[in-house]
């Protein structure tokens, strides 16, 4: 399974669309107990850039940005802690990405469904990716000089 | 000036809330606009508002731009409007466009830059002529755009592109014609104009950041200023990119770090006259810089330039607008500038009748002087 870290999973997971990411929680057993480890949030993050002509950092503005840590633990008493941060301000989907976080790490029942999600966020990904790509090898131009090529064109 | 309260008129001011929805509805046999419809089809508009209104939020900004019936100034400040009441949980860790993934890079100063050049998605070489079949688009039209985009890009070696691309700045640096990064320089904190009044002098990044939410119109005519005559930048750009940053922060749990989303930003990097004391000190190129959030090119330029002018300003004194850090960074933030303007439309009444009051009184002396 962990061929994509965990550090990838959210990532993965914010691609695939809400409604999927909630039918597979509803399917996590009524009976486990989840408790916050720590208070979620919805608010704002703020983004720091460095300026790549002389290495400055300044603020370059705000994204919308939600929280959630979570324990888990099952009836048969098997516990995982998950967290989730993503940029998004839905407090319910940040605790279904904290709880499927939860899951995978622990193995808890039903990771097997939790990692095809992000096998599917991560395709994806790789989805967007390949489209920006051709955007990239589409329009990828090699100008020439006047006097070098006597005014042809056929770039 | 002096202001009063007034009362009264709420039923009017309730019955023109209306009528701005009954213009935004009275299209026959329309449908609501998707915020997701203003995202795509006005794309460049949608990212000036996000740019503008300082919150990288692509649903919220769409909304804006709906609510606000298309009014760029109206959502930008709605959009501000959301910010303030939202609280701030943390902010990321210094991030380096060098991680772009680019969709669109140039360079006009050299023909050849490491990684090639991309033109992506602009309007340079377009010719700026109405398109009538547009105004008889039909759906299948519509949508077969995308459809055959694809099918284009079948053959491609999409797998040998690279996901990011190295800096024009890096390479001229690396030659010796521009100064090494200065560590001083690097360690400097950053100024938040979110939560620290500018009081000037104001530091480098306090003006990064003003300039980086600040309106469009406002930053190129200041920048035009200069590039016509009214300063000496002489501005080419090594690189101008747009693509998507990612964006990092720990793992709640592990702590390690990790993609939250990715924004897109444009970014420019001018360089600009060289410079040195004509002493021992070795003569570089001097540089400006402009990133903002969404595609916006002339943005980032016009900041790219108006960086370099008011480093020249805050070294040495202006000698013409465009240097002067108070002059710029006061006139361009979009929300600012159109909240003293509207403002004028509210009533004024005691306050011209002061107005007139003191005139009718220098009148009635003059006359009587005269009589």
């Amino acid at each position: 399974m962990n061929e994509v870290d965990r550090e990838c999973w959210l990532s993965a997971l914010t691609r695939v669309p809400a409604q999927d990411l909630k039918t597979l929680v509803e399917t996590f057993p009524s009976d486990w107990i989840i408790r916050p480890t720590a208070v979620p949030q919805v608010g704002l993050g703020m983004l720091k850039l460095r300026d790549s002509t002389m290495g400055e950092a300044f603020y370059l503005g705000e994204f919308p940005l939600s929280q959630c840590r979570v324990s888990v633990t099952t009836a048969e008493g098997l516990m995982a802690e998950g967290g989730a941060l993503v940029m998004d301000d839905s407090a319910e989907r940040v605790e279904y990405l904290a709880l499927c976080d939860a899951v995978l790490a622990g193995r808890l029942p039903g990771w097997e469904r939790v990692l095809d999600l992000v096998e599917m966020g991560v395709q994806l990904q790789l989805e967007t990716e390949l489209e920006r790509k051709s955007i990239l090898a589409q329009t990828r131009v090699d100008f020439s000089l006047l006097d070098a090529d006597a005014g042809s064109d056929n770039d | 000036m002096g202001y009063v309260a007034i009362k009264g008129g709420a039923q009017a001011i309730a019955a023109s809330q209306r009528v701005c929805e009954l213009l935004r509805a009275r299209q026959a046999e329309g449908t609501p606009l998707a915020t997701e419809t203003i995202e795509h089809q006005l794309r460049l508009l949608h990212q000036r508002v996000l740019s503008e209104g300082g919150v990288y939020h692509p649903e919220l900004a769409s909304l804006a731009i709906k609510q606000a019936q298309g009014d760029s100034l109206e959502a930008a400040f709605i959009l501000r409007a959301y910010r303030s009441t939202v609280p701030r949980l943390t902010e990321t860790e210094v991030l380096d466009t060098r991680q772009m993934r680019i969709t669109r890079r140039i360079s006009s100063a050299f023909k050849d830059i490491p990684g090639g050049q991309v033109l992506g998605a602009n309007t340079d070489y377009h010719l700026r002529l109405l398109r009538m079949e547009l105004l008889n688009e039909s759906e299948e039209q519509f949508q077969s755009i995308t459809r055959d985009w694809f099918q284009s890009t079948t053959d491609l070696a999409l797998d040998q592109i690279p996901d990011t691309f190295p800096k024009v700045l890096d390479a001229l640096r690396e030659q010796g014609l521009i100064a090494p990064s200065d560590p001083q320089r690097r360690g400097l904190d950053a100024f938040d104009i979110t939560r620290e009044p500018l009081i000037f002098p104001v530091p480098r990044s306090a003006a990064l950041a003003t300039m980086a939410r600040g309106e469009q119109g406002a930053l190129l005519s200041i920048a035009y200023s200069n590039m016509r005559g009214y300063g000496d930048i002489h501005p080419t750009i090594a690189e101008l990119r747009v693509g998507f940053l990612p964006v990092m922060l720990p793992h709640p749990v592990t702590g390690r770090p990790m993609e939250v989303g990715e924004v897109e930003i444009t970014e420019c990097e001018v360089v600009a006259m060289y410079e040195g004391n004509g002493k021992a000190d070795m003569p570089y190129f001097t540089l400006g810089y402009g990133a903002c959030f969404g595609h916006n090119e002339v943005k980032a330029i016009s900041m790219a330039i108006l960086d370099r002018s008011l480093q020249i300003g805050m070294d040495q004194g202006p000698t013409n607008p465009s240097e002067d850090p108070e002059f710029v960074l006061l006139h361009v933030d979009g929300i600012d500038s159109m909240g003293f303007c509207t403002h004028y439309k509210m009533p004024h009444y005691v306050t011209f009748q002061s107005d007139m009051d003191r005139l009718r009184t220098t009148q009635g002396k003059m006359n009587g002087e005269r009589s």
